[in-house]
């Protein structure tokens, strides 16, 4: 399965759900319509490419430079990343080379305030499905949960194909069809919601990473 | 028509195609691929989230990553069908570019165009009714074409190749999404059972057309594997083409410039 394009689904699935419920947001949404910020956090494999028109949508940005045209690209490290929510701090951070920007700033800074209008809490969020556990153990019960949800559906496919190979067989109902085909449903919300969590996992169990490093060095 | 009516004079070999695992007129197929999608179109979506699992939008997304699409390009979705490339084109293009849904079929266009206004991407897509071995376009007009699980219902591929060659601007690029061979033979194996088997029955069920589905199984065999694909628009003039195998080969995105 491509990996890469379930957490993009996943992050854009979250980003326009939040969107739908904030009724201001299709304002300051159109302020960047027609642009496209490129973000590049050093610790992901891949940068993230965000183009916003009546709502956002989350690719993976091609690395070939002849592609790379964002109205602007920004460079950060995952720490840094929470602190984007203030969009004043934004010159501070590129003066401390904490963010590398190429290109138009307005982009960035109406990303930003629209992502601190929006008010995700990301550490709110991740408490929600983890309480005060650590990420790591976090990442293996998401990881449990989806295996679960996939045995389901194999075994439930595996049903099907069984009764399908009867002869005569009319044991398929409509019934079990739909039964079926809300399965299959079920998994992609659940494989989107996974990989949206997985993200913000990732992000904080970062954050925390680096927190407790540089606590630990301050001492 | 069914898949089973053949032209009652038998044509010269080099005069048929396959449709399926028949030997069809050519004529004849553009006409029968016709009546596969006029059948299926209004359950076209939901069969599609059924028999891949749901997998067929990480695909289409794959394919929109490798695009290099930006706004302003101008895009042709060929064998667009209900327009799920269009709609995410349609939005990063924006309102300096244009995207345009084409297809042979009618009916799925019409889905489409339903299906799209419902979303409310409306003003920058543009819907057309073409064959893709005809395209109805100027030379050089596109930036961007995809032609996602639409190719292998073409009669003639290389004409089709050749002729979206001819419309895509020079530094332009197509994509080519399709079912191909599995690299490994054991997946092969499952995949065969699963589209001969439970795909045809599937689509009795939901669809309640068996024959459409069971020629869909067929055409996915005897769709050119990779290096063969590969070959083939290399030899209509693409460069650097190259493939990508996606889900163990189930689908592979060929991507070929004009330079
Ligand atoms: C399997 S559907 C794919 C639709 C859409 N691209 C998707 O990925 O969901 C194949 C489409 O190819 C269209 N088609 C078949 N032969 C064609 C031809 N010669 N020229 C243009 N479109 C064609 C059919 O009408 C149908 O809508």
């Amino acid at each position: 399965m491509p990996l890469p394009q379930l957490v993009t689904s996943g992050i854009e699935l979250a980003l326009n759900k939040v969107l739908l419920l904030d009724p201001d947001s299709q304002g300051r949404l159109r302020k960047l319509s027609g642009r496209s910020l490129q973000v590049k956090v050093n610790e992901l494999p891949w940068p993230l490419m965000f183009s916003f028109s009546s709502q956002i949508d989350v690719r993976i940005a091609s690395q070939d430079p002849q592609d790379t045209i964002a109205d602007c690209l920004i460079e950060l490290n995952l720490e840094t990343l929470p602190k984007l929510k203030d969009s004043s701090q934004l010159t501070q951070l590129i003066q401390q080379k904490k963010l590398n920007l190429i290109g138009d700033i307005y982009v960035a800074q109406t990303f930003s305030s629209l992502m601190k209008d929006l008010d995700i809490d990301w550490e709110e969020q991740l408490a929600k499905y983890t309480g005060d556990v650590v990420a790591h153990q976090t990442f293996s019960s998401t990881k449990t949960l989806f295996k679960k949800a996939k045995f389901n559906l194999e075994q439930t496919a595996e049903k099907l194909a069984e009764n399908l190979r009867q002869p005569n067989s009319v044991s398929i109902t409509q019934n079990e069809m739909i039964l079926f085909s809300e399965d299959v449903n079920d998994l992609r919300s659940h494989t989107e919601r996974l990989a949206a969590r997985i993200a913000r996992l990732e992000q904080t169990a970062q954050i925390k990473a680096e927190q407790n490093q540089t606590k630990g060095s301050a001492k | 028509m069914s898949a089973s009516e053949t032209p009652e004079s038998q044509p010269q070999q080099e005069q048929t195609t396959h449709f399926g695992f028949k030997q069809v007129d050519k004529n004849q197929k553009v006409n029968m691929v016709k009546d596969v999608f006029q059948s299926v179109a209004a359950k076209y979506d939901i069969m599609n989230d059924l028999m891949s699992l749901g997998i067929h939008r990480l695909w289409k997304r794959y394919t929109i990553d490798c695009s290099g699409v930006r706004a302003g390009h101008k895009v042709l979705d060929l064998a667009g069908g209900t327009g799920d490339l269009t709609a995410k084109f349609s939005r990063i293009v924006g309102e300096s570019g244009q995207v345009i849904l084409a297809d042979i079929n009618d009916a799925m266009l019409k889905v489409g165009r339903d299906k799209l206004r419902d979303k409310g991407i409306v003003g920058n897509v543009e819907y057309v009714q073409a064959n893709a071995e005809e395209l109805p376009f100027p030379d050089n007009t596109f930036d961007i074409i995809t032609i996602a699980f639409g190719l292998r219902n073409v009669t003639d591929k290389d004409k089709a190749l050749a002729s979206m060659y001819r419309v895509l601007k020079p530094g332009g690029r197509l994509l080519v999404l399709e079912f191909s061979k599995p690299s490994n033979e054991i997946l092969n194996k499952v995949y065969d059972t699963y589209s001969f088997h439970l795909l045809p029955k599937i689509g009795q069920l939901v669809a309640n057309d068996a024959d459409s589905y069971q020629y869909l199984a067929e055409s996915i065999r005897m769709h050119p594997e990779q290096e063969v694909l590969k070959g083939m628009m290399e030899n209509v003039g693409f460069e650097q083409t190259t493939y990508h195998n996606l889900t163990g080969g189930i689908v592979a995105l060929h991507r070929g410039f004009k330079f």
